[in-house]
């Protein structure tokens, strides 16, 4: 809470990555604080799932570090794996010729802290058939037998990574509500990559924006909600806005003597810089999660 | 207790909770003494964080409109008012999204309310 010092689950400085010729990761510092829901957003190939495995050290950086509770992934690796709870992209899950059954009781052994009744509760939840061979489940079957792996544990971290991918809209919502009761119950930090924010927006209390390996922006929901803001000016013929803004300048849109701006900053700075270059500030909007999101990823593709 | 929220709506979402319990307060859905959901079972129904839901509860239980019954849960305050006041700041809150959504779409508060009045007077609205 605010006026103490936030402590976080997840710190990574520089982390940087190449696959090849293309770059996943460039530069990016993560801070995720404990018992956040964090919601990393990004279009596909923006970098999430690679911070994601450099976090598990499946993957190794070119450059930089990350901590996972205080622990070096590079180093402490399969500790830092004991205290997640983890969702692939990928639905190809391993050992394909065990019934989903057996996976779970193999699965289980690994972790002292797996909850069996819990286990069960999920199995039902999820509505996952425990004869079935692993092999013949569906891309939605098999989000479905991750999630119950991913909580059974009830781990302190959990990574998420486009959980809701393969789910019809009915599974998808129960998947989630039975998170949001995971978090009642269990004192949890939980990062979610996704392409599709929408789908997760109701869970969301930190926001991180990753653009081509980039992390273009990180903040809280609240100060992303006071900090990104729609401007609506009227402005004189030919008017041009103050350079130290236009850096700070998403979107904008035109019509007439008026000009709409989607801009970044605290809102008393913005409207006097505004004010100080002609303009008159008529209206100022707050956006939803998504269009405040959205912005910060408009900013790469513009001209 | 009925509660909806609105993702694209950009007021926070304890906000938009807090805003749902004080109108089921107002129209009667909810009287003194009423149980309310646990935040689990409210976080799980909206698919929202539980911390959100925490937050509606808490800022509610401050104004008095709710209290904390140790072990039992959350219920209505006895004291709880549906009178005048509450539905003034109940219409403000609606007046205020009126004319904020005018604004956006270029609508003048005069306009607005003509409009509205125009449309209030014909029977199919």
């Amino acid at each position: 809470m605010s006026g103490l010092p936030e402590s976080f689950a997840i710190v990574t400085d520089g982390l940087s990555m190449r696959y090849g010729s293309e770059t996943a990761l460039d530069g990016v510092d993560l801070r995720v604080p404990e018992g956040a829901v964090y919601v990393l957003i990004g279009a596909n190939g923006a970098g999430k799932s690679t911070a994601m495995k450099v976090l598990l050290n499946l993957v190794r950086p070119d450059a930089g570090r990350a901590e996972v509770f205080g622990l070096d992934t590079a180093s402490q690796g399969p500790q830092v794996r004991a205290h997640v709870g983890y969702i692939p992209e990928s639905h190809e899950q391993d050992y394909k010729w065990m019934t989903c059954g057996r996976l779970i009781r193999h699965v289980a052994v690994h972790y002292p802290a797996w909850d069996h009744e819990y286990a069960a509760h999920l199995i039902d939840i999820f509505d996952v058939r425990l004869q079935r061979k692993v092999a013949t489940l569906s891309k939605g079957e098999t989000r479905r037998l991750q999630f119950v792996l991913a909580l059974a544990h009830r781990p302190p971290l959990l990574l998420l990574d486009e959980p809701a991918d393969g789910l019809d809209p009915m599974v998808r919502n129960r998947a989630l509500a039975q998170l949001a009761e995971h978090l009642a119950d269990t004192p949890t930090t939980v990062v979610i990559a996704t392409h599709h924010i929408a789908e997760v927006e109701s869970l969301a209390d930190h926001v991180g924006v990753l653009s081509a390996g980039r992390l273009v922006a990180q903040m809280s929901r609240d100060e992303l909600r006071r900090t990104v803001l729609r401007y609506r000016l009227e402005v004189p013929e030919g008017w041009q806005p103050p350079p130290e803004l236009r850096v700070t300048s998403m979107r904008r849109s035109r019509a007439g003597r008026e000009v709409q701006w989607t801009l970044v900053g605290e809102p008393d700075d913005v409207t006097a810089r505004l004010a100080a270059a002609g303009a008159t500030v008529r209206d100022v909007t707050p956006l939803a999660l998504e269009e405040a999101a959205m912005a910060f990823l408009a900013e790469e593709g513009a001209p | 207790m009925l509660v909806n929220l609105d993702p694209h709506d950009a007021r926070p979402l304890y906000f938009q909770i807090m805003e749902e319990v004080r109108r089921a307060v107002v129209v009667g859905s909810l009287k003194a003494e009423d149980p309310l959901p646990s935040v689990r079972e409210l976080a799980a129904e909206l698919v929202v964080n539980p911390r959100t839901v925490s937050q509606a509860y808490q800022e509610l239980e401050r104004e008095g409109v709710i209290y904390v019954r140790r072990g039992q849960g959350t219920f209505v305050s006895p004291t709880v008012k549906r009178g005048a006041g509450e539905r003034r700041s109940l219409a403000q809150a609606v007046a205020k999204r009126a004319l904020l959504d005018a604004r956006r779409n270029g609508v003048g508060a005069e306009e607005l309310v003509t409009m509205i009045q125009k449309l209030a007077a014909r029977e199919d609205v």
